[in-house]
């Protein structure tokens, strides 16, 4: 018994100098896993108070966003007009940006057309890659 | 010179470094302190269903430049927890944007379904605010979803 006891003399207690170590531990990670709801959207920058730029038509794509979901889609010096879905917005932009790099997104929505619709457009074009996106009101 | 040292090392060998062993404590006071005098910004959720967009990003504004406009449906505005006429946005929009030094940024969340009539005077009234940086607020569309639709 009493060699025994000489024995477990030394492991007596649990070693408490470590315990800030795990609670520093335990903080970290759940300091590293916790993950505050963001804020996230589309980005765009609104031109300033009263900037108007003449921009030659023949670097504007009209894409005009009506309120049954259909896209009309129009390049600015030619009358043919294409109706397509939101959908191909994506790869008609991809297409016409590859024979114009000047080439300007003119995305006029219909007010009755619901948001969605314009998100779906301006989604595409930003997928694209566009950066050059004029937002307006469809007017008449 | 040797021998006033050796006589001071003597003298002072008790007390030679600073005590480490409360270098945790002092820590997590400092830690108990940051986190009770942090204050977030709520803001009541307005109920509304977010469009869907595939290039969503994340907004890396801090969070007291960001301002949020809700457009419900049925073209009501709210802002700051309550309802505000639209030609009032810009009444707020303009304090903000000088407040926060011309980096404001617009978290506009508007129902998926909401005409774009009131989208566009929101826009307007935040140009007449003098803001420029606008955010369509969005939820992540994935692939799946939009191939099953």
């Amino acid at each position: 018994m009493a060699i025994l006891n000489k024995k477990s003399k030394i492991t007596d207690e649990i070693p408490s100098s470590s315990m800030a170590d795990i609670a520093f531990l335990l903080l970290v990670f759940f300091l590293v896993t916790t993950v505050f709801p963001k804020d996230r959207g589309l980005r765009i920058v609104l031109p300033e108070q009263a900037e108007e730029v003449e921009i030659s038509q023949r670097n504007i794509l009209h894409i005009n966003i009506m309120p049954d979901g259909l896209v009309r889609i129009r390049r600015g010096d030619s009358q043919n007009e294409q109706t397509v879905s939101p959908r191909d917005v994506e790869g008609i932009w991809r297409i016409e940006v590859a024979q114009n790099p000047n080439l300007i997104a003119g995305v006029k929505t219909h007010p009755d057309a619901e948001h969605r619709l314009m998100i779906q457009v301006l989604d595409g074009l930003q997928v694209a890659g566009a950066e050059r996106i004029s937002l307006q009101l469809l007017e008449g | 010179m040797s021998i006033s040292n050796s006589g001071f090392q003597r003298k002072s060998k008790a007390s030679d470094q600073i005590p480490s062993s409360s270098m945790a404590d002092i820590a997590f006071l400092l830690l108990i302190f940051f986190m009770i005098t942090t204050v977030f910004r709520e803001e009541q959720e307005r109920p509304i269903e977010w469009p869907e967009a595939q290039a969503t990003q994340q907004i890396d504004e801090k969070r007291q430049n960001v301002l949020y406009v809700w457009v419900e449906r049925t073209g009501q505005v709210w802002m700051n927890d309550q309802q505000i006429p639209m030609e009032m946005v810009s009444n707020l929009v303009a304090p903000a944007w000088i407040e926060s030094g011309r980096r404001l940024v617009i978290s506009l969340r508007a129902d998926a379904r909401a005409p774009y009539r009131y989208i566009d005077a929101v826009q307007n009234e935040i140009r007449d605010g003098g803001a420029v940086y606008v955010v369509f607020a969005t939820d992540l569309e994935r692939r799946m979803t939009r191939e099953r639709r």
